[in-house]
């Protein structure tokens, strides 16, 4: 059962995190955001599993689990709203969505 | 006989309470009913105690009896205590006696009023309070009644609440009693600070080794209490505005009971105003000061009601002359009977204002003689026990306390002169309101408004009251005729003994005085305003204006609090109280609309703060641990 070292989970966790960061810090799309968004928690879910063969105990995948419920959910709204807009016709762009300003 | 004063004390309570509780249920004579009923019992139950005591030697009749332990404020105890004496059950019998009558005289006063149930359960509250008064077992007790007086007071003379003068007379009446309450209870701390305690016997075996100041001022604190509630100089003024209340409630509060309460005082606290001479005789200076003010405004008052009510300050003067001087038996026989032709007084008033309309003023009546015969007569013999004339109950009271002025010296002597002028002014002005009522040609407006009383329960109840009083007035005085047959001093002397006792000689001297300067006064009265042989005179604008005493506490009160009301609004409230809070609401909606500037509204904004706050926060962590 002895793959590679945690380390390098670790790392492959942090790169997909930063990716999907970037990428909902920089795209205006609605749906690249969401995408970008689950490569962010399946970075975090990656971490949790690696560390849970690393302390040879399950809290962590089923911790794992418990993420990827709460993402679908996610995804069902997120996706609900991007199609309630598409649907106003309203343009696909978050910067546009500006009505909270102060 | 314990249990029977008790009695006494809590069944007009019960019925108060009842009545206010059983609001709708109760009908509204009903409550007539039920406070008549038990101030009756009251009065039973006073004449119960009257003659258990009467069995008793005459130096053995008081008689304590503690309920429970009320209360308990460091090594000072005080109970819930009652004392049975011959100068309480003395007053019980009046209070409650000449409370039953008025009482059952209101079923008819007060009948088809909105409110008649307030009106009943007030009243019966009143009842309870003054008998609380004078059945105080101890001067905290005592100070309970007395401010529980001044409460059901202030509710009975504001009972007309949609009137704006009758709430300012109530208004008026209790501000000046929370004066002498104030003084009051002033004298008692000391009291307590002196001796320890406020019982009747503690006290008053240590009244001599007060002190001189001490005794002074617990002396012009129970003065200063006395002359609010008894309507005395200088704190007179609001007993004629009082007459605002219904009838009946001047009769029984603003003339028989409340009113006396002050004379109470001084003959119960007798001991500690005998330690302060000065003082008693300050209380004597102010009653002689009094009755001649009192008279003189009586003269010009063109109010029946306020006639009567400036004649009880006058009268109750006579008592505080007396009180004073240490004729206690006599100020109270005064009392007593003052209640008896005082309250006959108001109640026929009372009929004759219920007869045209509600019209209380004497220059519209006339000629009511005729419309009102036995109205006229009871009215009568009220004004004549008034003004003294034998052998009606003021001549056998009013004219002892006179002999005793003549018996104390030359400080007595002058206020016997005083006692004398207000005979003759008695007779004026009390002829004067009754000529101007009753006789002469009927007016136009007596024409135009008088309606009969209704022989029914309603007139009944009007008419049987007037006429036991008409007999006590013409009666009453029978009890004692000084230096022959001496019932009253015999049984109040144990309780106050005398200072002062006139000789037979000083006595018949004084009586035939007073009683032709009356009967001269009833002449002149007679002359003026009863044949019209002269014109009358033009009312003084001194008297008019009552010698400016309301003026004078105007300026010298109301005046100077409003302006310091104002200019602390100015320059306290404004700048200080509302500038800050005006400043304190600027300073922080300029902080919000600084902030608002964070909320761009733009998503990305918020997560690149998340972001950045998680590097941060990961910073934090790594560097340091």
């Amino acid at each position: 059962m002895n793959g590679p070292d945690v380390v390098w989970y670790l790392c492959v966790a942090a790169f997909l995190f930063c990716t999907g960061a970037l990428g909902v810090l920089i795209r205006r799309s609605p749906l690249i955001v969401l995408l970008s968004l689950e490569i962010m928690l399946n970075g975090a879910n990656l971490a949790l599993i690696a560390f849970a063969r690393h302390s040879g105990r399950e809290d962590g995948q089923i911790f794992a689990l418990a993420v990827m419920a709460v993402a679908a959910s996610e995804v069902v709204v997120g996706l609900g709203l991007i199609v309630a807009m598409a649907r106003r016709r309203l343009e696909l762009d978050v910067d546009k969505l500006r009505t909270l300003r102060g | 006989m314990i249990a029977a004063a008790w009695i006494c004390l809590f069944a007009p309570l019960g019925a108060a309470i009842a009545i206010t509780l059983l609001g709708q249920r109760l009908t509204r004579r009903g409550a007539g009913y039920l406070a008549t009923t038990s101030v009756g019992m009251s009065f039973v139950a006073a004449l119960v105690s009257f003659a258990a005591l009467l069995g008793d030697s005459p130096h053995n009749r008081e008689h304590p009896s503690t309920l429970w332990h009320w209360l308990t404020a460091g090594p000072y105890q005080f109970n819930l205590r009652i004392l049975v004496d011959p100068l309480s059950v003395f007053m019980m019998l009046v209070v409650a006696g000449v409370g039953f009558l008025i009482v059952w005289y209101s079923l008819g006063y007060m009948d088809g009023d909105d409110e008649e149930r307030r009106y009943f359960a007030y009243m019966a509250l009143f009842v309870f309070s003054m008998l609380l008064l004078v059945q105080g077992g101890n001067l905290l007790m005592l100070l309970a009644g007395w401010g529980l007086v001044g409460l059901s007071s202030y509710l009975l003379i504001g009972f007309w609440h949609e009137r704006p003068s009758a709430v300012a007379a109530a208004k008026k009446a209790f501000v000046m009693n929370a004066v002498g309450d104030a003084t009051m209870a002033l004298a008692l701390f000391l009291l307590i600070q002196r001796t320890g305690s406020l019982n009747f016997e503690v006290v008053f075996s240590q009244a001599g080794s007060l002190g001189g100041w001490a005794a002074n001022l617990v002396a012009l604190g129970l003065l200063g209490g006395a002359v609010a509630k008894s309507a005395q100089l200088p704190l007179q003024t609001w007993l004629p505005d009082a007459m605002e209340g219904p009838t009946p409630v001047s009769a029984l509060i603003h003339a028989a009971t409340m009113v006396t309460a002050g004379v109470y005082l001084m003959v119960r606290t007798s001991p500690l105003f005998e330690a302060a001479p000065h003082v008693q005789e300050l209380a004597a200076g102010l009653g002689a000061a009094t009755l001649l003010l009192a008279g003189l405004i009586a003269l010009v008052q063109t109010d029946i009601k306020r006639v009567i009510a400036y004649s009880t300050m006058s009268q109750i003067g006579y008592m505080f002359l007396g009180a004073g001087l240490g004729a206690y038996a006599n100020a109270m026989f005064h009392l007593m009977t003052h209640a008896f032709f005082k309250a006959l007084l108001f109640m026929a008033a009372g009929i004759v204002i219920h007869a045209i309309a509600g019209e209380q003023d004497l220059r519209k009546m006339g000629g009511l003689r005729k419309f009102l015969p036995r109205t006229y007569w009871a009215f009568l013999v009220g004004a004549l026990a008034l003004v003294g004339v034998p052998p009606f109950a003021g001549f056998f009271s009013k004219d002892s306390i006179l002999a005793a002025a003549l018996a104390h010296g030359w400080y007595g002597q002058l206020l016997w002169v005083a006692g004398m002028v207000g005979a003759f002014l008695t007779g004026l002005y009390t002829f004067r309101m009754l000529f101007m009522a009753f006789w002469g040609e009927p007016s136009a407006f007596v024409r135009e408004h008088f309606h009969a009383l209704k022989r029914d329960v309603v007139g009944a109840s009007l008419a049987v009251p007037v006429g036991v009083l008409t007999a006590l007035a013409l009666f009453g005085g029978w009890f004692q005729l000084a230096n022959i047959w001496t019932a009253v001093s015999n049984w109040l002397d144990p309780v106050a003994p005398p200072l002062v006792t006139a000789s037979s000689l000083q006595e018949a001297a004084s009586s035939a005085i007073a009683v032709v300067l009356g009967l001269a006064g009833i002449g002149a009265a007679w002359w003026i305003y009863g044949a019209r042989r002269a014109e009358a005179p033009r009312p003084l604008p001194l008297l008019e204006r009552k010698f400016y005493f309301d003026e004078l506490y105007d300026a010298l009160f109301y005046r100077p609090a409003v302006f310091l009301a104002n200019a602390l609004l100015k320059w306290v409230e404004q700048p200080l109280v509302f500038g800050s809070v005006r400043e304190l609401g600027e300073a922080i909606r300029g902080l919000g609309s600084e902030t608002r500037a964070l909320q761009t509204g733009l998503v990305r904004t918020y997560a690149l703060a998340i972001a950045a706050s998680l590097v941060v926060v990961t910073l934090v962590f790594v560097v340091v641990r």
